[in-house]
């Protein structure tokens, strides 16, 4: 197969692929019903599920199937528009070439036209896109779409208080897309009152998602044949079995876990027993339960109520549990175990050698625990002191069906796993081209800024009014500043700049003095009207205290501590550099900061599509301009199916034409979606996507092979050959 | 051997609700539910061609369990019937017919999903709201202090299960019967939330169904030998009972993960049954009367234990260990050597008994909430079906204790109810629209499928062609013979209303029920005087109808989204 044809090819299996994905996609999206081989039947609007059930053939599509699982696996998020968004790549991509190809043909030799010939033309391209994902995308991420951003904690102080409404519309908008449309905003309230009742503290919650993330089959209970709004939490954890000895106790109750049986075993591993009498037998035998019941009268004598257990125990062990009062509950998973012991810090109790009069160390205190029964099920119910950040909750999840709860419950999963990814940093590094002429003067002003920097540190974010007053005052004066770090280190951060501008007013005047002709130059550059507006928001974050301005400036105190260290780190190499004369490239390490959010309905897409195309405009580089079209117009594939839908007003050119005027003219983009989305989801799912097109574009032979998978063969016929 | 296979692509159907082939599949799955339906309803004989038993029913749950059905929306549909079945026993049909016919309605619409579903999910709100609200019009508190209601509703139960092949008389014993065996397991003194007992179904086929029986506490059937030999039983006002849950029979229990070598000359039966005959010694002397083993008793224990005139009974099974360690208070025991005094409880009384061909061991507690429902009935088939609806019924009770009202059967439920959506959602649409973004004439036109839906489920109790009508005034159904003359006077040719709380002496201006009527305000609060002269009312249990309600609606919402059906023919 020529590999002129495996982008065609591709292309038509990413069709495909789009054509079931897109029918789940967004609020409007459907269902979809799937049958296992068993003949169960499972409802699902999850893509990645969807793409493991169609069981594909196609040697492309089972790479971009298990490259989406890959990508799931991480964020828990994404699937359908990764598939959407690498057909609209090739999409672009095909008909580019396509029409390259007829230029080929018509004007006979073009000064690049052999790069664009075949196999070499794949591989440019694909080194293109990953120049692309490694420098370009990084680039505009940090400086164009990072004032954009909008937070999902409340305030800015250490501890990152969660912000209650934003939560629950970030997770109203991600179950749109995963569960039936009757039934998201049931399930995003109920998984918003499970989280803010898990997490005891304020701080903890990354812990919390962590541990639900890792224990969630345990942490719910499916019941089938009840409608779904009977779905429920419940305070402590629910095993799925029964007691095997129940004794009600009241107050809290303490508990031990045993890993063996308690009974000692007539003979162990390994060991031969001989019995030479009948007597001796009787009396082994007569050892065995006399030492059972002592084991368990000391259990009872360290008041021990409950007895969790990991294997059968046997019914002598039982009975002595039941006289002493002590209740048992036997075979345990190791994964209940695992979470019990997170939960409780709590090991397994070691068996005491000899009766033993010392204290039991091992044990953990419940609140209760007490038989629960649903749907004439029996369940054991304890209430677990929790020793770390998590309260432990367990979520009842009824449905008419098992394909419907089981639906709920892939969502809820990959729900924490969505917020998992949200609190963490998202790092960017890119490479920076400093002009040639102000390279020699970006040390200087380096340290400047580096030095204004500390300044934050040492005021703190509390008292952040008094600036607003400044940057209303100094706007003027504020702007010409800007300009002039803006212009001598591309280093700076521009959420960062904002903030630095205000603290090192002074130190700048003397600047303006120095590098007068340096910052006249500069001055036409359309940084200028992009500054003011930075300010716009603060301007007006005086007069309306809006949460959107608040959650702004959040985002930049945060970016000023994180991209301090990374500054500190890169002085060196940039000092060497200029002593060097200018080698004029810069290496900048940048975050996303943790809880950034877009709104929903293609928000993100659109931002990106117009920054893209605003940097090709401005690239000197063909391939690189090429690249950020290619990527800009296939961005804007998923608000066109999201709103596919709609008309009039809300119909897509209307949509896209209206947030394009808001961003030249530099006003907020107004969103009629409530909802909310991971910025940094959005970001590694548009990295995963450029990584599997590149993947794809480097193939340039699929060699079918007519045999059996390798691991058919077992042992005896591989030696046969 | 496992052998890797490559797997072979799943079939991917688009759209599977608008082919031919699901609609009419979809209209044989109603034609068997709706056949069945209702006292009228028609049997179903199920056989498998390769063997096994003939099962003849008109019930959702052995018919459903039987029906092999392949298509996945199908299967959706009878997995959650089911479901919802083994969550309230009652109702199935009920469920199945209203799905069936909701997705049919909704269909020839051709209005778009999203809409159909925030629509049915209102009326849906709108229905339960109203059957939870007091001045709910088909909705009857239970008064406890008289038993009538509750019979109502079992002989209901019981009528609209015709393969139980019962008469009226046995359907009048039978009722009587369940109600007494659920009477029998609320304890007497009850504290803030009562802990129900257990009614245990004895079978006894092949007998006429007047000779079945409620007996308080355990029946233990034994053979004729066995009998002869716990013959004769002393006189006691209270026997000691030690229940063991360990089998006695004097194997070697579990020796451990290692070798156990035994020397020559040693027999290791001799030492256990040594130890058994210890632990009979130990029975005999703190006095124990009856012993009672879950697995086997050794022979030579048996006897020992016969010669010291203990009475000992083995084999019980899992099933009545623990309605057996309940009514004697016994703690089963799980050792051989030692037994703590306070693992004994008593019984009141001890008995054999003999009902048909077989012999019991009746034991009598002294104050317990379980009890033994002997079943007769006279074949296999139709016994199994009057179990299931014995079940059925008991746990209707079960559930009208936790939410004590009920609701009108005979369809009347369904024909108030589609009133009241209609005059609803005609006399004030803006409360049900109020942010969807949905128009009047798509609610009219919902509002329409919903409520034909609920109507033509109440039209399906006529199975013998007769018509079928509503009155203008409550709502109610009413259904007419078939050989009736076509131009006549109402109230001659009716009697009473589907559930018998109103009779046709009233004036009510009756209309066919697939006619268009103008939509009337049905009379909502229920006169209390009504529910208490009427005699003879057919009713359903609220728990299970409300949620057979909701469980139906959700179950087509989620039919009518589907869009694509993946299946894995592997």
């Amino acid at each position: 197969m020529a590999a002129a044809g495996s982008v065609r090819a591709a292309l038509q299996v990413a069709e495909v692929l789009e054509t079931v994905v897109s029918c789940c996609l967004g609020p409007e999206g459907r269902q979809v019903l799937c049958t296992k081989p068993t003949g169960e039947v499972l409802l699902s609007r999850d893509g990645g599920r969807l793409l493991k059930a169609l069981h594909l053939e196609h040697p492309i599509a089972r790479m971009m199937v298990a490259c989406v699982s890959s990508h799931i696996r991480k964020t828990g998020d994404g699937a359908k528009t990764f598939i959407i968004f690498l057909c609209h790549l090739l999409r672009e991509l095909h008909a580019i070439t396509d029409k390259e190809k007829d230029s080929f043909f018509s004007e006979n030799i073009q000064t690049h036209g052999r790069h664009w010939k075949n196999c070499c033309q794949w591989k440019f391209i694909s080194q293109a896109l990953l120049t692309f994902q490694t420098q370009i995308l990084d680039y505009v991420m940090d400086h164009y779409l990072s004032r954009h951003f909008l937070s999902i904690f409340s305030s800015s102080t250490k501890e990152r208080p969660l912000c209650r409404s934003s939560l629950e519309m970030l997770l109203g908008a991600y179950f749109c897309g995963r569960v039936g449309r009757n039934n998201h905003n049931f399930v995003s309230q109920l998984m918003c009152d499970y989280f803010f009742k898990c997490t005891a503290c304020e701080s903890g919650f990354e812990e919390v998602l962590e541990l639900v993330d890792d224990c969630f089959v345990e942490l719910k209970v499916g019941v089938t044949g009840l409608p779904v709004s009977d779905s429920r939490i419940i305070a402590g954890l629910v095993l799925p079995r029964d007691f095997s000895v129940y004794c009600p106790a009241d107050g809290d109750i303490r508990i031990v876990i045993v890993i063996e049986t308690i009974q000692p075993p007539f003979s162990t591993f390994g060991s031969e027993f001989i019995l030479n009498s009948e007597a001796q037998f009787q009396t082994s035998q007569f050892w065995i339960t006399e030492r059972t019941k002592a084991i368990m009268k000391y259990l009872q004598k360290q008041n021990v109520k409950l007895l969790l257990s990991t294997v059968k125990q046997p019914d002598l062990v039982i009975y002595c549990a039941g006289l002493n009062g002590i209740s048992v509950v036997e075979c345990l998973s190791s994964e209940e175990l695992s979470l019990i012991q997170r939960v409780t810090g709590l090991s397994p109790f070691v068996l005491p050698q000899a009766s033993s009069q010392y204290e039991l160390s091992n044990t953990a205190m419940v609140k209760f625990c007490k038989p629960f029964i649903l749907r004439s099920k029996r369940y054991v119910h304890l209430g677990l002191i929790s020793t770390c950040s998590f309260t432990p909750h367990c979520i009842v999840l009824c449905g008419p069906v098992q394909g419907l709860v089981e639906q709920h419950q892939d969502a809820l999963h990959g729900a924490f796993k969505m917020l998992r990814q949200l609190f963490k940093d998202l790092d960017l590094n890119y490479v920076t081209q400093a002009s040639d002429q102000n390279c020699t003067s970006s040390p200087l002003i380096y340290k400047n800024s580096r030095e204004s920097n500390d300044l934050p540190e040492i005021v703190n974010g509390s008292i952040q009014r008094p600036y607003q007053d400044t940057v209303v005052k100094n706007k003027d004066e504020l702007a010409k500043t800007q300009t002039y770090l803006k212009a001598y280190s591309n280093l700076v951060v521009p959420s960062v700049e904002l903030e630095t501008n205000i603290l090192c007013s002074t130190p700048t005047v003397t600047l303006t003095a120095t590098y007068q002709t340096d910052a006249t130059l500069r001055c036409f550059s359309p940084n200028k009207a992009r500054i003011m507006d930075d300010h716009e928001p603060f301007i007006e974050s005086n007069s309306a205290n809006s949460t959107t301005e608040n959650t702004r400036r959040e985002i930049s105190y945060e970016n000023l501590q994180v991209t301090k260290n990374a500054r500190k780190g890169s002085i060196l190499p940039v000092r060497d550099k200029s002593l060097e004369m200018c080698t004029s490239q810069s290496y900048c390490f940048s975050s996303v900061p943790a809880g950034c959010v877009l709104p929903v309905g293609g928000n993100f897409e659109i931002l990106l599509h117009y920054y893209l195309l605003n940097y090709a405009k401005k690239c000197r580089q063909s391939e690189e301009t090429m690249v950020s079209m290619i990527i800009a117009n296939a961005l804007l594939g998923v608000p066109k199916i999201l709103y596919k839908s709609k008309k009039g007003n809300y119909s897509f050119p209307q949509i896209y034409i209206r947030a394009l005027h808001a961003l030249q003219t530099n006003q907020p983009m107004i969103s009629n979606q409530t909802g909310l989305e991971s910025v940094a989801g959005k970001y590694r799912l548009l990295t995963s996507v450029l990584q599997c097109l590149t993947n794809i574009l480097t193939i340039d032979l699929v060699i079918n092979i007519k045999r059996q998978p390798q691991e058919i063969y077992d042992q005896d016929s591989e030696e046969e050959l | 051997m496992s052998r890797l296979e490559a797997k072979k692509p799943s079939f991917c159907r688009s759209e599977p609700l608008t082919s031919e082939r699901v609609r009419a599949t979809l209209s044989v799955l109603k034609g068997i539910v709706t056949s069945c339906y209702g006292p009228a309803g028609r049997l179903k004989q199920l056989h498998n061609g390769l063997g096994g038993s003939v099962c003849t029913t008109s019930q959702s749950a052995a018919l459903l369990a039987n029906l092999p059905v392949t298509h996945p929306i199908l299967k959706i549909l009878t997995t959650s019937v089911q479901n919802h079945v083994s969550c309230f026993s009652d109702g199935g049909l009920f469920t199945a017919i209203l799905c069936c016919n909701l997705v049919e309605n909704v269909q020839r619409l051709g209005l778009t999903p999203t809409t159909v579903i925030k629509l049915n999910k209102q009326l849906l709100s709108l229905c339960t709201s109203y059957l939870k609200s007091e001045a709910c019009g088909c909705r009857i508190p239970v008064n406890f202090s008289s038993t009538q209601i509750l019979l109502c509703l079992v002989r209901s139960i019981l009528t609209s299960k015709p393969a139980c092949m019962l008469t009226t008389k046995e359907i009048d014993h039978i009722s009587t019967l369940i109600l007494r065996a659920f009477l029998l397991i609320i304890p007497e003194n009850a504290q803030d939330h009562i802990i129900l007992g257990k009614s245990i179904i004895v079978p006894l086929k092949r007998q006429r169904v007047i000779d079945s029986t409620v007996l308080p506490g355990i029946l233990i059937e034994i053979s004729e030998v066995q009998l002869m030999k716990i013959l004769p039983i002393k006189k006691s006002d209270s026997f000691k009972v030690a229940l063991f849950c360990v089998s006695l029979s004097g194997d070697l229990s579990d020796t451990g993960e290692g070798n156990v070598v035994v020397s020559y000359g040693v027999s290791l039966e001799n030492a256990v049954l040594d130890q058994l005959l210890n632990l009979g010694r130990q029975l005999v002397s703190d006095h124990v009367d009856l012993v009672l083993c879950q697995k086997v008793i050794h022979p030579s224990l048996k006897q020992f234990l016969r010669t010291h005139h203990v009475i000992a009974v083995d084999r019980v099974g899992v099933a009545v260990m623990e309605p057996l360690s309940k009514v004697t208070g016994t703690r089963p025991i799980g050792s051989l050597d030692s037994i703590s005094p306070s693992s004994y409880g008593s019984v009141k009384d001890l008995c054999t008994a003999k009902f048909g061909f077989k012999h019991f061991f009746h034991i009598i507690p002294n104050e317990a909430t379980v009890c033994s429902l002997l079943l007769c009935n006279r074949n296999d088939t139709a016994w199994d079906e009057l179990k299931l609806t014995c079940q059925t019924a008991l746990h209707a009770l079960q559930l009208t204790i936790k939410e004590p009202c009920v609701l009108l059967g005979g369809g009347c439920t369904e024909t108030h109810l589609a009133a009241y959506i209609r005059h609803k959602t005609r006399s004030e649409p803006e409360g049900i629209l109020r942010d969807d973004g949905c128009t009047q004439t798509e609610l009219q036109l919902i509002t329409e499928a919903f409520c034909s839906a609920l109507e033509s489920l109440a039209g399906s109790l006529e199975h013998d062609g007769g018509e079928v009508l509503t009155d203008g005034k409550y709502g109610h159904f009413w259904s007419v013979q078939a050989d009736s003359p076509s131009v006549v006077n109402w109230p001659d040719v009716l009697s009473r209303c589907g559930c018998g709380l109103y009779s046709s002496q009233e004036e009510l201006s009756w209309s066919f029920l697939r006619s268009a009527r103008p939509p009337f305000v049905p009379q909502t609060c229920l006169p209390c005087e009504a529910t208490d002269s009427a005699g003879n009312l057919t009713l359903d249990c609220f728990t299970a109808k409300l949620s057979g309600l909701q469980v139906a609606v959700e179950t087509a919402n989620l039919i009518l989204d589907l869009s694509y059906v993946i299946e894995d023919k592997n």
